[in-house]
């Protein structure tokens, strides 16, 4: 009976509050299932936040470096770019020291790629869990999206350091990182919806994503700048949104000017469609997916 | 009041079978299969039922019949193929989730992580904590990662989350073999609390005795269709019934060898009073009589029962072989009594199976051999928990009487 009692003391009466309808139904594309589940993911924030945190700590945790590994990663990739691409290769950067020119778009581009590498294996790694709970499934791709934006931050201090550093001077213009970062979310957060619920019918997905993003990475002005690219392939080029986020990024930080509007245009309104294809996508595999996984 | 309906709900599974690609493009080959091999298997077709607030609902069915397919739907982890369910107020299924643990984390942590998983928010699990560990018996453990917990501890803690949800509508599954037996007693001793402050219950089991202890109604399925619903006896009565039907065709391995020199002719059950019956009690008294034809008169052999639970596993096993006595058959019918003082088998439907073998006779060989051929169901008499009701008789020492039993103890070991 000491049990009873133990549970009753934290019960708070509940009968006032008023009761929640869920029905349950097979999917059906509708406007208003799609506005419900985004209001689901609101009630959902506490977990959301948990599980982020979650990625942080699991991450580095019994590692001896912990989140300095977030540094690690982007300085080591910086300084081998470097080497190969600036005493080597010697590419032409437009003035700007190589270590710099790499650093500002390795910055975006680690947190992409890190994003989508563990936002893929998402759904797959927690079978376990889907089968016998439900979420909204879509929070265990976006955790991996949250978790690699922290890691982002964290290297973000490596890039203040970097650009003290080299002097480079304040502007106003620096403010336009901000709708940068928040369209490089949104098209982070379509492609890791897109992969991760493919992911579970064609674990083929999972092999080939290093390959993938190695190619995708060589197709985005990381190593060398947006001037070397061939003029007459640009208008496929540009179409590949990390292309206007990372040139934008640059273009912001160290020149400091505005973005090129119709680069982000483009890029933010493939991204916003994506994210919405994506969206849908996901919820139809989501449906089912207990059964497939 | 309704809390939870389902209106025609179907859920179809789509099975593919893996097909041994013979050569060709091993990709043609996977959408080949993909498209021509899938199989429609129909788990649930148009279930339609309600559950008002307040009571409890028990489902029961053969394996297969569609009952984990039914909670499955119910705690949203698949959606049916077509119908609608309808759901109000907060459902939740009260199951292990230590699953969803992680084991780099610790035990505070994981409280965290779980019960946010089971939609707790951070405020509701701070609020809990204390309880929840306290309920899990972990408290000195809490800060230490639960990869160097037990599997008990483990166990303990991820059912203690469950059991702080505070549900509208509880969904429970046989979850009752969790922990040892004190914890067990707590988490029962939680659902009938639950049961008490009135919340919606529903309960999937193969434990009859269970359902028919918890549950108003009951709703029996079979093959992914509702058979009836009704009074908890009356259906689990039913149940039983139709419990007898698939038995006569299940093959399992039986002796290879026949002799048929004798042949079992019939099987059934008395209880006290040598009233025939076709239940038992736990803990009370039941006989079970087999009757014979002897082709021919045999010598020294041995009869055998044997009990098997719902999931085919071998229960319980009577036999005359290990008795001093011999038994020799004559030509003619006879008839043999098992007499049992208290049935020791735990309350549920059984399927009862008998041999004659020749004593001594190597395995494989057998004079008659029927193999589950009727059905027996223990209702809940004395019931306990665990595996089996163990007879006992129990006496009383208090402080007045101590010393007489002591003195009784000391005489008998200076006797012997």
């Amino acid at each position: 009976m000491a049990v009873n009692s133990a549970i009753n003391r934290t019960e708070k009466p509940t009968a006032t509050l008023p009761r929640m309808i869920t029905v349950i139904e097979p999917p059906a594309l509708r406007l208003q299932d799609l506005l419900n589940n985004i209001l689901k993911l609101v009630r959902y924030r506490d977990l959301i936040y948990t599980l982020s945190v979650h990625r942080i700590k699991v991450r580095y945790k019994q590692s001896v470096l912990g989140v300095s590994w977030a540094l690690v990663q982007p300085v080591a990739l910086m300084l081998i770019y470097t080497l190969i691409f600036s005493f080597i290769a010697r590419i032409k950067t437009d003035g700007v020291p190589y270590a710099l020119f790499a650093y500002t778009a390795l910055l975006p581009w680690l947190f992409f790629s890190t994003a989508v590498t563990n936002a893929t294996n998402g759904l797959v790694s927690h079978a376990q869990l889907i089968t016998k709970v439900y979420f909204p499934r879509e929070i265990l791709p976006l955790t991996y999206v949250c978790a690699a934006f922290f890691d982002f931050l964290i290297a973000s201090s490596v890039f203040i350091g970097l650009m003290i550093y080299y002097r480079v001077q304040i502007s106003w213009a620096m403010l336009y990182v901000i709708p940068i970062v928040v369209l490089m979310v949104m098209f982070t957060t379509a492609v890791s919806l897109f992969f991760s619920a493919t992911q579970v019918r064609f674990r083929d997905i999972g092999v080939a994503m290093p390959l993938l993003l190695q190619l995708w990475m060589f197709a985005t002005p990381v190593v060398y700048p947006l001037s070397a690219v061939p003029a007459r392939i640009r208008n496929i080029y540009d179409l590949n949104p990390m292309v206007g986020f990372i040139e934008g990024f640059r273009q912001v930080m160290l020149s400091r000017q505005p973005p090129n509007p119709n680069l982000l245009a483009v890029a933010g309104l493939v991204s916003l469609v994506l994210l919405v294809f994506s969206y849908i996508y996901f919820k139809r595999v989501e449906a089912n997916v207990a059964d497939v996984i | 009041m309704i809390d939870l309906q389902f209106s025609h709900v179907s859920k179809r599974y789509r099975i593919t079978e893996e097909q041994e690609a013979n050569g060709g493009n091993p990709f043609i080959n996977k959408l080949k299969v993909w498209r021509s091999n899938c199989k429609d298997f129909w788990a649930l077709r148009d279930v339609d039922f309600e559950v008002e607030r307040g009571e409890a609902v028990g489902i029961i069915g053969h394996n297969g019949a569609g009952k984990s397919t039914i909670l499955k739907l119910l705690s949203n982890i698949t959606t049916p193929t077509s119908g609608q369910i309808k759901i109000n107020g907060r459902l939740s299924a009260l199951i292990e989730v230590g699953s969803g643990f992680h084991p780099e984390l610790t035990g505070r942590e994981n409280v965290y992580l779980s019960g946010s998983i089971l939609g707790m928010g951070r405020r509701e699990i701070t609020e809990k904590l204390e309880s929840i560990v306290e309920f899990a018996e972990l408290k000195q453990f809490i800060d230490v990662p639960v990869k160097r917990y037990s599997s008990g501890m483990y166990v303990r803690l991820g059912f203690s989350i469950a059991a702080h949800l505070n549900p509208d509508i509880l969904l429970l599954d046989e979850v009752l073999a969790v922990g040892d037996a004190a914890f067990q007693e707590k988490c029962l001793e939680r659902i009938s609390e639950l049961k008490r402050t009135k919340k919606t219950i529903v309960f999937v089991s193969h434990d009859l005795g269970a359902v028919e202890r918890l549950c108003d109604r009951v709703i029996l399925l079979r093959q992914g269709e509702i058979h009836s619903i009704g009074t908890a006896r009356q259906i689990i009565s039913e149940y039983q019934q139709l419990s007898t039907a698939p038995v006569a065709h299940r093959n399992s391995k039986g002796p290879a060898i026949l002799s048929k020199t004798a042949e079992i002719t019939y099987a059934l059950f008395q209880n006290a009073e040598g009233v025939k019956t076709i239940s038992g009690a736990t803990g009370y008294p039941l006989v079970i009589r087999l009757g014979y034809t002897a082709h021919e008169a045999i010598s020294d052999v041995a009869f055998e029962i044997f009990f098997y639970s719902q999931d085919n596993e071998l229960r319980c096993h009577v036999t005359t072989e290990l008795d001093d006595r011999r038994i020799d058959l004559m030509e003619g019918e006879g008839v043999i009594e098992f007499m049992c003082p208290s049935l020791s088998l735990n309350p549920g439907v059984y399927s009862v199976g008998a041999t004659i073998i020749t004593r001594g006779a190597p395995t494989g060989s057998a004079i008659d051999w029927k193999d589950r051929f009727i059905v027996l169901r223990v209702d809940p008499g004395k019931t306990t928990r665990g595996a089996f009701f163990m007879n006992s008789t129990w006496k009383l020492s208090g402080t007045k009487e101590l010393e007489n039993t002591e003195c009784e103890m000391r005489e008998r070991t200076v006797l012997q």
